[in-house]
């Protein structure tokens, strides 16, 4: 009970102290989403901490990322009209970027001569979590690394976005929620909407469509 | 203090609707995640009217926004791959980090392209 509630409290202590310092030097290397896991992940190998005692109490927070999933259904609804006149564009984009997701891991992993069991974690990396858990399992993928993956692909991506949109003068609103929505799932999204309201929407809806897509398109890709 | 009550309240809300959400998928054996499955249903809600809106805004924002921290114990797990992380971490991470850069720039590229063909179609 005491473990599960420091976890937690540091946790939360950490993050806000990140984003303190994030404030100041706003340099990517220094953004709470790698700064706080590698201060955890020091912190718990000075204290010989079990990730397993740790996560008695950090799940909570964990476990609040379905609510907080739950909760584009506002955004979603505002922007409802601004979606169905985008329709057309949020579809092909996704698709064409969904696609590419599942060839470029496959390639990829295969060329730098991953393993099997390896390359099917990986390939549905792009969609959110569950999804991607989901789709591993079914294509003979260890879903647990699958999940370290979306993960590691969530933190780039909200990361290496908002620089990508600059380098490649995305200037479309639109575009840079499907940009954002297609690759980096929920953590995308939510960098999204610090870009503002309508990005952050429309990354919402590609974060559906490529979990949905990656569901049904994947197996099919792969011949399974 | 008005404004605290009212976002807990909301934010419990999301909470209790995202458990229901969970256990519906599990009980109908449903091929979606529930936050998926909350998703759709409380747009579906939001849309008819039968929720207004104002009654779960600010519990949406607050989440939203706070998102980004309830990533960081995910993130943590990757302590107990040391081993995966030692024999192929740097491949590992060149096919996410590649391959990420590469979705984001096929479907922001098309999306960008899309938009500009409908601006001149317009004009």
């Amino acid at each position: 009970m005491m473990m599960a509630a420091v976890s937690l409290l540091i946790t939360v202590l950490v993050y806000i102290m990140a984003q303190k310092i994030y404030r100041y030097k706003p340099i990517m290397f220094l953004s709470p989403l790698i700064v706080t896991p590698v201060v955890l992940i020091v912190l718990l190998a000075l204290t010989r901490t079990s990730y397993a005692d740790y996560n008695t109490g950090a799940h909570w927070l964990s476990d609040m990322l379905g609510p907080a999933t739950i909760a584009f259904a506002i955004p979603l609804s505002r922007h409802f009209e601004l979606i169905k006149k985008h329709a057309a564009q949020i579809i092909i984009s996704v698709l064409t970027g969904s696609a590419a997701a599942v060839a470029s891991s496959l390639w990829l992993a295969k060329g730098l001569g991953l393993n099997d069991k390896i390359i099917y974690s990986l390939i549905p990396h792009s969609a959110t979590t569950p999804i991607a858990m989901n789709v591993s399992q079914s294509i003979g993928g260890i879903p647990t690394i699958t999940a370290v993956a979306v993960m590691v692909t969530g933190i780039f991506g909200s990361l290496v976005g908002p620089p990508i949109i600059r380098l490649f003068r995305i200037r479309n609103e639109v575009a840079r929620g499907i940009l954002l929505g297609t690759s980096a799932h929920g953590a995308g999204t939510s960098k999204a909407f610090e870009l503002g309201s309508i990005s952050g929407t429309v990354s919402s809806v590609s974060m559906i469509l490529t979990a949905i897509i990656t569901l049904f398109l994947t197996p099919l890709l792969l011949g399974h | 203090m008005r404004y605290a009550v009212k976002l807990i309240i909301q934010v419990l809300f999301f909470i209790v609707f995202s458990w229901l959400m969970n256990h519906m998928v599990e009980w109908l054996h449903l091929p979606v995640p529930g936050s998926i499955l909350g998703m759709l249903i409380l747009f579906i809600l939001l849309q008819a009217k039968i929720i207004p809106r104002k009654f779960v805004e600010s519990g949406s924002d607050w989440l939203i926004a706070t998102m980004l921290l309830f990533f960081i114990p995910p993130a943590v797990g990757i302590i107990g791959y040391k081993q995966l992380i030692m024999s192929a971490g740097v491949q590992i991470a060149l096919v996410i980090t590649l391959g990420t850069v590469i979705v984001m720039l096929c479907s922001g590229l098309v999306a960008q392209r899309v938009a500009k063909r409908k601006e001149e179609s317009s004009i």
